[in-house]
């Protein structure tokens, strides 16, 4: 028996189990055969079939577009695209040329 | 619920796959049945809106937002045909209820002595008003939390807290009554 006060905001198992057992209906099994039996009378719209990939094609385009800006954002990808810039140039003292190219560039002050 | 992974036989269902959705049929029978059986009160009518339920279902799957639990929106389906059922039944001329409900109905003081536990809470649960029944059906004996059956119902969570409150009173009763014969 039930010692849980009316006001409880968690179910009852005791009135619950009662409940279950009061309301279950005999011949689940054929019941059951005879809805799978019927579901094939019942076609599916084509706006519902293609409803039915929806998701999936959420979930496949995320991913592309997710491996797309994965790759746009990867350090080595922006390095190796960019242009390496005339300051940069000059400022590599190890680079061959570079005394060269500063020289020139002073001359015609 | 079993090992099975109800959120994967939903979107195999949605693609098509009448077994994955014959085996969510399989899972869910004994609750919507309970729940159509709770708004008609008749076994028959219980089982037509429940199979109504699931052959909506199976047409709307392409619809189901696999982020949701799929019980509770199978559920709304099922209550929602059986009302519908009801509905049409009313239309229809008066037909005798099962015939426990139908004796709670006209003589609700009748003898309560020769039912067996079963027979008296379907006695009292005929005595409430539907939303009522749903509520604690759907509480106690179901474990919906009360925010999904408002949801399901489309009434205020503080509607189900109080329709739950006036459900369990009367069902209660009746449990005391079994116990205290039991006692005796």
């Amino acid at each position: 028996m039930s010692d849980l006060s009316p006001f409880d905001a968690m179910p009852d198992p005791v009135l619950g189990a009662a409940l279950r057992d009061a309301l279950t209906l005999p011949h689940d099994g054929a019941f059951v055969a005879r809805v799978r039996a019927r579901l094939g009378s019942r076609d599916r719209g084509w706006d519902d079939v293609l409803a039915g990939w929806f998701w999936q094609g959420l979930v496949a385009a995320s991913l592309v577009a997710f491996m797309a800006g994965w790759a746009a954002m990867s350090p080595g990808t922006v390095m190796g695209e960019l242009p390496e810039s005339v300051g940069a140039q000059l400022l590599d003292g190890a680079r061959p040329g570079s005394d060269l190219l500063l020289t020139a560039m002073a001359g015609n002050r | 619920m079993t090992g099975v992974d109800e959120t994967e036989l939903a979107a195999r269902a949605a693609s098509g796959s009448e077994e994955a959705f014959g085996e969510l049929v399989a899972l869910h029978a004994p609750m919507a049945r309970r729940v159509a059986y709770t708004i008609l009160e008749d076994q028959e009518d219980a089982d037509d809106a429940a199979q109504e339920g699931f052959l909506s279902a199976w047409q709307a799957i392409g619809r189901y937002d696999p982020k949701r639990a799929f019980r509770p929106w199978l559920m709304q389906i099922v209550v929602n045909a059986a009302r519908d059922l009801r509905r049409r039944r009313r239309v229809r001329a008066a037909e005798p209820l099962d015939n426990v409900a139908a004796a709670a109905r006209d003589d609700p003081a009748r003898d309560m002595g020769a039912m067996d536990l079963g027979e008296k809470l379907n006695a009292a649960l005929a005595t409430l008003p539907e939303r009522q029944r749903l509520a604690v059906v759907l509480f106690d004996a179901e474990g919906y939390p009360q925010a999904e059956i408002a949801k399901m119902l489309g009434i205020p969570e503080g509607t189900v807290k109080s329709d739950v409150f006036h459900g369990r009173r009367a069902l209660r009763k009746v449990l005391e009554s079994v116990k205290e014969e039991w006692d005796e």
